[in-house]
């Protein structure tokens, strides 16, 4: 379902994320971990198109986002760590917007933003202007802005940061679906006790390289997550 | 602590002028030179030669009529207006509605601090505004009258208390939009409505003012006695610029105690304000069937509610939209006059009253910008249009459709009462429409290019993009520039040319600029937008 090639961006002298390899197969949640700037989001950006990148190759679906990034972006959905959305509209035609440009039709349309906001009682606001949200309110909305089309990826930069924990639970629930349903899921988080129980992979970065991927069993082997975690970053 | 928030908020007003978003780094000490001498030039050259001229016509008669206090009166009365008309709009923003406010209040800044910091970007505003009319009016006034101490000393302090005055009634009248818009549901419209208000009733007093003045001129000492018998106060301010050290005194005491009581008033209601959310009802959400769009339409209809959800960029971008309409309907009910005063001024000169009509339509328009902000208002929320399906070039054409629809329908609209007020042959009247809209189109897409070039996504008010960015200057003094170039190469060569072909000539050119740069738009620009 994604499947990066030897990535490699560089910022001025530094190498942000260096010859990065990795593949997602569809129906995988894939964690990402590393310390702060290690590049998870400089990878996540780079996958989702916002931002070009020097070397490599990155496949979405099959189709390459350097060359194609449209039908690309089309079969996927991006949410960033800070959900910076359009403080000038009210959630309803954000929600709107977004589903204009998927093409999602109208009873479609009505229906998904009806169970997706019942399910984060988000319902009530979303008349409201996006300026009068919340972090956690905003965070909702930028999940079922995500969920809208049905993409068939979903990559998320630290997507439970500003969650209560009923809305966490409902994510965690709502991204299991989207991989039973064939989907792929791929998630950074500094939360090693959600990695650790929520997904099939896990891919640890470091100074833009990857140290260790593979199955939680794989990665982790008898020890927890934190402890192979902060083994390798002590490394 | 104070002097940090300064700094901070220098670097804010002056970020342009130190830092290259283009090529994200700081400018070289001879760039940072380049760009205030530039702005200094632009600043003086064009409003300071302006209000140079007015000193030097009034100047000399009214001091030699022993009226120099009036002389004074009437240039700072005129600095007042400029320099608090040209703040007052960005005073409610600049002060309440920065996005650092929850920062620095979370932080252990003493509120003073802030609202000082805040008050200087406020403060330099209306200085410069104030000191294109002001400045030129003392410095003339030391030339042509008198130049010993106390009138040197009495320039400054004009000068000084002029600019203090214009913060307190900025101040003032942005505190009333403050404590208005905390109450209010559609702020955008109601504020764009008020300050329409006001800028009807600036211009209503401007145009008087011409009148009023010659008035003045013709009989200013009978006037000066009567201003100077009735009104002390404002005899008295006047005497200031004269070097009087008991107006001097008096107005330094007043405008001080002024000051003092402004400041103590926003300080004690600055948090309310700032963190306020407002009581107004909640608008109730009701579930219904969406009317479905393309993504062309969806971003269209994207960049017109951005464009409509600040009074802010409405009235420093679109102003053209309703002068245009007001323009239209204006000749429609005095053209029957105008035409004919026009074809005796210009002559024989065929088709010439076609072609100055057809220049001030266009002059109009060129204070439609909106597009030149568009980009850099995109902000940290750019990732949005970023990640979505949408080619870079789909985006951009979205902000340019925006730029058209709200230019060129009302640029067409006013071109047709020209037309039905001037009758011209029918070859005149397509060159006409042709002429109006290939210059909105060019302007559009010339704006658009001078957007993209220099960028600011990381700002924390969004006055900077929309008010005070080198883009937007740049792209109001060009199409001014480009008027006044289209306008004065007629009267120079065209009028030989005749009309017809002076203007078929002109749509040429724009057509070709305007298709050169489209196609650059669709290339280097799009893929420029796509990795901003």
């Amino acid at each position: 379902m994604l499947r990066i090639e030897n990535l490699t961006k560089t910022f001025g002298d530094k190498k942000a994320v260096d010859d990065l390899s990795l593949h997602i197969a569809p129906g995988e949640i894939y964690g990402f971990i590393g310390h702060n700037g290690a590049g998870k989001t400089t990878t996540l950006r780079s996958a989702a198109g916002i931002q070009q990148f020097d070397k490599g190759e990155i496949y979405i679906d099959g189709v390459s986002i350097k060359t194609d990034p449209l039908t690309a972006k089309a079969r996927m959905a991006y949410i960033p760590d800070n959900p910076d959305l359009y403080d000038f509209m009210s959630g309803i035609k954000y929600l709107n917007f977004i589903a204009d440009i998927f093409g999602v039709g109208a009873q479609e349309r009505k229906e998904r933003i009806h169970d997706l906001a019942e399910r984060f009682e988000l319902t009530a606001d979303l008349g409201q202007p996006i300026a009068s949200y919340s972090h956690g309110m905003k965070q909702k909305l930028a999940i079922i802005s995500a969920w809208i089309h049905t993409p068939r990826l979903i990559m998320m930069d630290e997507p439970f940061v500003g969650l209560d924990p009923k809305a966490s639970r409902l994510l965690k629930d709502m991204m299991r679906e989207v991989c039973d349903g064939g989907g792929a899921i791929f998630f950074s988080t500094h939360v090693l006790e959600v990695a650790e129980k929520l997904c099939d992979k896990v891919a640890i970065i470091k100074q833009g390289q990857l140290i260790r991927s593979g199955t939680m069993e794989e990665v982790k082997g008898d020890e927890s997550l934190e402890e192979v975690f902060l083994e390798l970053e002590a490394e | 602590m104070l002097k940090l928030l300064l700094k901070k908020q220098m670097a804010e007003i002056f970020r342009s002028y130190l830092y290259n978003v283009k090529k994200n780094k700081a400018r070289s000490k001879g760039g940072v030179i380049g760009m205030i001498v530039l702005f200094a030039v632009l600043m003086i050259g064009v409003l300071g030669g302006m209000f140079t001229f007015l000193s030097l016509s009034m100047c000399e008669p009214l001091y030699e009529g022993g009226l120099g206090w009036l002389y004074f009166l009437i240039m700072g009365s005129i600095a007042i207006i400029l320099g608090t008309f040209g703040s007052v709009f960005s005073t409610f923003s600049g002060l309440y509605l920065a996005k650092d406010n929850d920062l620095l209040l979370s932080m252990p800044v003493p509120v003073r601090a802030i609202i000082t910091s805040r008050l200087l970007g406020v403060y330099l505003l209306g200085l410069m505004y104030s000191g294109v009319v002001i400045l030129p009016a003392v410095i003339v006034y030391w030339i042509k009258g008198a130049h010993g101490v106390p009138q040197i000393v009495g320039g400054l302090l004009l000068i000084l208390l002029i600019s203090v005055f214009v913060l307190i009634l900025s101040c003032a009248l942005g505190y009333v939009v403050a404590r208005i818009s905390v109450k209010l549901k559609n702020k955008s419209y109601i504020t764009t409505i008020l300050a329409l208000a006001f800028i009807g009733l600036y211009y209503f007093f401007y145009f008087k003012a011409q009148v009023l003045l010659q008035n003045l001129l013709n009989n200013m000492a009978v006037y000066g006695e009567k201003i100077k018998g009735s009104a002390g106060l404002l005899y008295r301010f006047g005497r200031i610029g004269e070097g009087d050290w008991t107006a001097m005194l008096i107005y330094t005491a007043v405008i001080g105690a002024l000051g003092a009581a402004t400041w103590i008033v926003l300080s004690r209601s600055f948090i309310k304000i700032a963190t306020a959310t407002g009581d107004t009802a909640k608008v109730k959400y009701r579930e219904k069937t969406a009317r479905l769009q393309s993504a062309d339409q969806a971003l269209f209809r994207k960049e017109l509610n951005r464009f409509t959800a600040s009074a802010n960029y409405m009235l420093n971008c679109g102003l053209s939209t309703l002068m245009l309409i007001l323009g239209g309907a204006a000749v429609l009910w005095k053209g029957g006059e105008l035409v004919p005063v026009l074809e005796n001024i210009l002559g024989d000169a065929e088709g010439s009253v076609a072609v100055l009509l057809c220049v001030g339509v266009c002059m109009i328009a060129s204070m439609n910008d909106m597009v030149v902000p568009s980009i850099s208002l995109e902000g940290k929320q750019i990732w949005v249009v970023q990640s979505l399906p949408v080619s870079g070039w789909q985006v951009l054409k979205a902000k340019l459709k925006v730029q058209l629809g709200l230019t060129l329908i009302p640029a067409l609209f006013c071109i047709a009462c020209v037309i039905i007020k001037l009758k011209p042959p029918v070859l005149t009247l397509i060159l006409m429409v042709l002429f109006v809209t290939l210059y909105v189109i060019m302007m559009a897409v010339v704006d658009l290019w001078i957007g993209l070039l220099s960028p600011n996504l990381n700002w924390t008010n969004e006055l900077y993009p929309i008010k005070q960015s080198m883009s937007v200057l740049l792209a109001l003094l060009g199409s001014f520039a480009l008027v006044i170039i289209l306008g004065g190469l007629y009267l120079l060569v065209g009028v030989r040319l005749g009309g017809d072909l002076y203007m078929g000539l002109a749509c040429v050119l724009m057509a070709v600029i305007s298709v050169l740069i489209l196609l650059w738009l669709r290339g280097r620009g799009a893929k420029r937008f796509a990795n901003l």
